[in-house]
């Protein structure tokens, strides 16, 4: 076992965990941070998705002690911790892009980094971005059109209030 | 009606959206073991000798078990039948020293972490003779093929041989007689979700279950047969959501048992999650070879059809002893009007993986046979391929051609066909493989003309669904109800339903969470299209016995005879004076209230008969079976250099009675289409033909549709023909949305190239053979 920091959300965690545990492992079982989902736990399905300093990675794939030091951001991350979204998180609800919810949170934080790079991305730049999150229920399309709406959303927003 | 055929926010999406609580996935207990099951390298063995003294010996392992030690009663482990259906197979134990399938569990650990258990397995030694395996149907079924179970002369567990008319007759009448075989592969549900119990059991022998299921009394039935207990005895916890079923969480799987046993052992709660290969293993859509026989007159009516399936079941028959017969039955036998028919059905077992529930349930593989065929026999015989449906379809108001008692009172094939081939543009489709150019477009369809909504008049499957509503004196109701949201959205058309018939705003109603089988009514699984439909019905029942109530209290509140009150908005009002009303919150408030109140005035008694929690209790199977119908129309481009084929538009017609949520509809036809086109093209989980072990266990190497392959426009019609017996006229719409995609696909590139491939999947090295080009 050994301690490493962990600054996950904004707040730093620190954590006793063996050599070879991954990201996945101590966000879900030593932190209890249970919106990002195992799927697979072999790169396959995205359902662990985060990000790594504003890059979204598959938290299966990474050792826990290769994200020390960096900026963590897990689903819980997103919008107020309180009753407040994420435009994104808005907009999975709003435009009915959520069916079981298990791809939900790897599929957010995946558009989030979308959102982040790319402003009004085309379905194109859409559909090839999450290519890499399974879903079996929707058939992706209200995925896609959840993600549309939010980057409208967040387009209107910046309009309202252009810095 | 306001609610009905709206989409009102889903009550689970916040939650889903910021971190999604409720999967089994995410149940922790104080003390909790983990378990690891150790699998069979071998797909057929006898096992000699286990040794588990070295993995005992591991600091942190609790429990060992073995097959000597599992109870030697065999049951079938499918969820809505009985255990010892007469229908079904009873070939399953916990653990056996026969080893059938490479993966069978042969031992388990439960250890205090997850890493223990897995060296923990490592250390246990097993001796096995190695016995001569097969895994082809056909050469199963041959004399001198290696023997799977004693009691399947050729390794049949079921031979179903159903007809009617005079065969000999019928095809002495056609004109024309067509044959073709059609041969599908082995497709998993990926639901995303993996298969996970934690099982609990007490010092008195209770056991608390959390399971991702697609059926809680199904598990507490099964677990409690296969353990040899009370049902009484099993407490089967309702998680909030599963992460996805499509029918692969249909059966108590070898986890559910051998946690509760290895509970039993430690005293400690055991949790066992499947890996994602260990969940490939461990439920597919079956294989089946159809040989499909038909006579046509020169103007396309069917005088004969004569078809043969043959279904690979694999180690044991479980599902396969039911799919073999919704496949013959609604996939071949009585989809169309033939007055000269036979079928003949054969489950197989062989020595690969066991074959499980999975969405359409043996229809998929038959209306690609089915489908495909009608499409040759019109393209040969130069016909209109709608018309051709429509002069051997059933109609509306005629009687249900395989549930006895039972009318298809609503009934729109026509309406559908007509919809949606204008909708597609179906009188541009060109002639088959006209085209110019490398890449070449063309339209197909399909239809799934008879289906069901749930089982009622089958044999041995259950189809009761009960509620438990309950108001609140703040106005809001609780609804209680077995059935579980697989993510198909039965929480929210359950509530939705219970709000319309309440007059109660839709936020006013929750789902309880956490209900479990003893604290709610029996309800049969979701599966076979029966929620919306069976539950729905139940619900409303339930919310008609509220609402009765609530209108009495309401009379005597506002001394006027009930019959004279109506409830909209949480609001119950004098239908000849909406002035004179109360809000439900006041009503409920004045039923819970104690019977003497001291109000401005005073102390003023109440009567005894508005006393009393304002409650709704139901019980029932529907009363009917009514028919879904699905038509689909697809535009497809086919890259006659690489083979690719590419699906450029959908459009989808359904007859689902009416329309309770219309953006969940929508959802559940474009995620079928996605499981549908999958199946068409690319999805297929390989085996080593030696050694019998999985080659597709991930999903680098199960390759299913991306948001990048899946067409962008994915249209949906629904015809609302207003089903009598259903909850607001609603029947059903989730399986036969994923039946036609194989054919329509299959059709359209025909259409395109003029290829026709009877093989599932159609892949690239396909068209490119039949091209000629490889």
């Amino acid at each position: 076992m050994k301690t490493i920091e962990l600054q996950i959300n904004g707040a730093a965690h620190e954590v006793s965990i063996e050599a070879d545990e991954t990201l996945l492992q101590v966000l879900r079982n030593r932190l209890d941070l249970i919106g990002t989902k195992k799927g697979c736990d072999s790169g396959g399905c995205g359902c662990c998705s985060v990000q790594v300093d504003g890059k979204v990675v598959y938290s299966c794939m990474m050792y826990a002690a290769g994200a020390a030091g960096k900026a963590i951001t897990t689903i819980e991350g997103l919008g107020d911790g309180g009753t407040t979204l994420d435009p994104l998180q808005q907009a999975f609800i709003d435009a009915g892009a959520v069916q079981c919810g298990y791809c939900t949170c790897g599929m957010i934080m995946n558009a989030s980094e979308l959102l982040a790079t790319t402003k009004n991305p085309d379905e194109d730049q859409i559909r090839h971005a999450i290519a890499g999150n399974l879903c079996r229920c929707t058939g992706y399309t209200k995925i896609v059109d959840a993600i549309k709406l939010a980057a409208t959303r967040i387009a209107g927003r910046a309009m309202e209030s252009p810095e | 009606m306001s609610l009905i055929g709206t989409s009102p926010q889903r009550p689970d999406a916040f939650d889903k959206v910021t971190g999604g609580k409720g999967f089994p996935v995410n149940v922790k207990l104080p003390g909790m073991l983990h378990a690891k099951l150790l699998r069979s390298p071998y797909p057929h063995a006898r096992i000699l000798r286990i040794d588990t003294s070295a993995a005992e010996k591991l600091p942190g392992v609790k429990a060992v078990l073995v097959p000597s030690e599992v109870p030697k009663r065999k049951y079938t482990p499918v969820y809505f039948v009985p255990a010892a259906a007469g229908s079904m197979v009873q070939d399953m134990l916990i653990m056996s020293d026969t080893v059938r399938f490479a993966g069978q569990p042969v031992a388990a650990v439960a250890a205090t972490s997850l890493r223990i258990a897995e060296q923990a397995i490592e250390l246990i030694e097993v001796d096995y003779e190695e016995l001569p395996t097969v895994f082809d149907p056909e050469e199963a079924m041959q004399p001198g093929a290696p023997q799977l179970h004693e009691h399947a002369a050729n390794n049949v567990a079921v031979n179903p041989v159903m007809g009617f008319g005079d065969l000999d007759k019928g095809f002495a009448e056609a004109d024309h007689i067509f044959e073709g075989v059609y041969s599908s592969h082995r497709v998993h549900t990926c639901y995303m979700e993996p298969r996970v119990c934690i099982v609990d059991c007490d010092r008195q022998g209770n056991y608390t279950v959390h399971s991702s299921t697609q059926h809680l009394f199904g598990v507490r039935e099964k677990l409690a047969y296969a353990l040899e207990i009370p049902e009484s005895k099993v407490r089967v916890i309702k998680a909030p959501y599963i992460g996805g079923g499509f029918g692969g969480k249909l059966d108590i799987g070898y986890i559910e048992p051998v946690a509760a046993l290895l509970s039993r052992k430690t005293g400690r709660p055991v949790r066992i999650e499947q890996t994602r290969h260990e969940d490939f293993i461990s439920t597919a859509r079956h294989p089946i070879k159809v040989y499909l026989k038909t006579g046509v007159k020169k103007d396309g009516t069917f005088t004969a059809r004569h078809a043969r399936s043959i279904l690979d079941t694999g180690a044991h028959a479980t599902h396969g002893a039911e799919v073999i017969n919704v496949h013959g039955v609604f996939g071949l036998l009585m989809t169309y009007r033939c007055p000269n028919s036979k079928w003949e059905g054969y489950t197989v077992y062989t020595n690969n993986m066991i074959g499980g529930g999975y969405r359409g349930y043996g229809s998929p593989q038959a209306c690609f046979a089915a489908e495909s065929q009608i499409d040759e026999i019109c393209e040969q015989l130069k016909l209109d391929p709608i018309e051709f449906r429509r002069k051997n379809a059933w109609h509306a108001g005629e009687p249900h051609p395989m549930v006895p008692g039972v009318t298809l009172d609503s009934y729109a094939f026509d309406e559908c066909l007509q919809s949606g081939a204008e909708r597609i543009g179906w009188s541009q489709r060109k002639k088959a493989d006209s085209g110019s150019g490398t890449k070449k477009r063309g339209m197909g369809f399909a239809c799934q003309p008879l289906w069901v909504s749930g089982c009622v008049g089958f044999p041995d499957i259950y189809e009761h669904s009960g509620a438990i509503i309950k108001l609140n004196v703040d106005g809001t109701a609780d609804l209680a109800i077995a059935t579980m949201d697989i993510g198909s959205g039965q929480t929210t058309t359950l509530c939705q339903i219970a709000a319309e018939e309440l007059g109660l705003p839709m936020e006013a109603v929750r789902m309880v969470q956490n209900s479990d089988t003893t604290t709610v009514p029996v309800d049969a699984p979701t599966h076979a299209s029966r929620a919306t439909y069976s539950a729905g019905n139940a619900v409303q029942a339930a919310a008609r016995t509220v609402r009765e109530r609530l209108l009495k209290v309401a009379g005597i509140m506002l001394d006027i005879n009930p019959e004279q009150l109506a409830v909209a908005n949480g609001r119950v009002s004098v239908k000849a004076d909406p002035k004179r009303s109360l809000s439900v919150a006041e009503v409920v408030t004045r039923a819970e209230s104690p019977f003497v109140q001291h109000g401005k005035n005073g102390p003023a008694p109440t009567t005894l008969e508005e006393k009393g929690t304002i409650i709704g209790v139901s019980s029932l199977a529907p009363k009917s079976n009514p028919s879904p119908v699905s038509v689909e129309f697809v535009e497809v481009e086919v890259d006659t250099e690489t083979g690719q084929v590419q699906v450029l538009r959908v459009v989808y017609a359904h007859d689902l009675g009416k329309l309770i949520h219309r953006n969940g509809a929508e959802g559940q036809v474009e995620g079928g289409f996605q499981q549908g086109m999958g199946y068409a093209l690319m999805e297929n989980l390989l085996f080593d033909p030696v050694s019998g072990s999985c080659l597709a266990g991930d999903f680098l190497d199960y390759k299913m549709p991306t948001a990048v392959e899946m067409p962008r426009d994915i249209q949906s019609i629904f015809i609302e023909s207003n089903e009598p017996s259903g909850p607001f006229g609603a029947k059903s719409l989730s399986e036969p949305c994923i039946t036609v995609p194989a054919p329509a696909i299959a059709n359209a590139i025909y259409n395109a190239i003029g290829v026709r491939i009877r093989e599932l999947p159609i892949t690239p090295e396909k068209i490119l053979a039949a091209l000629g080009k490889l």
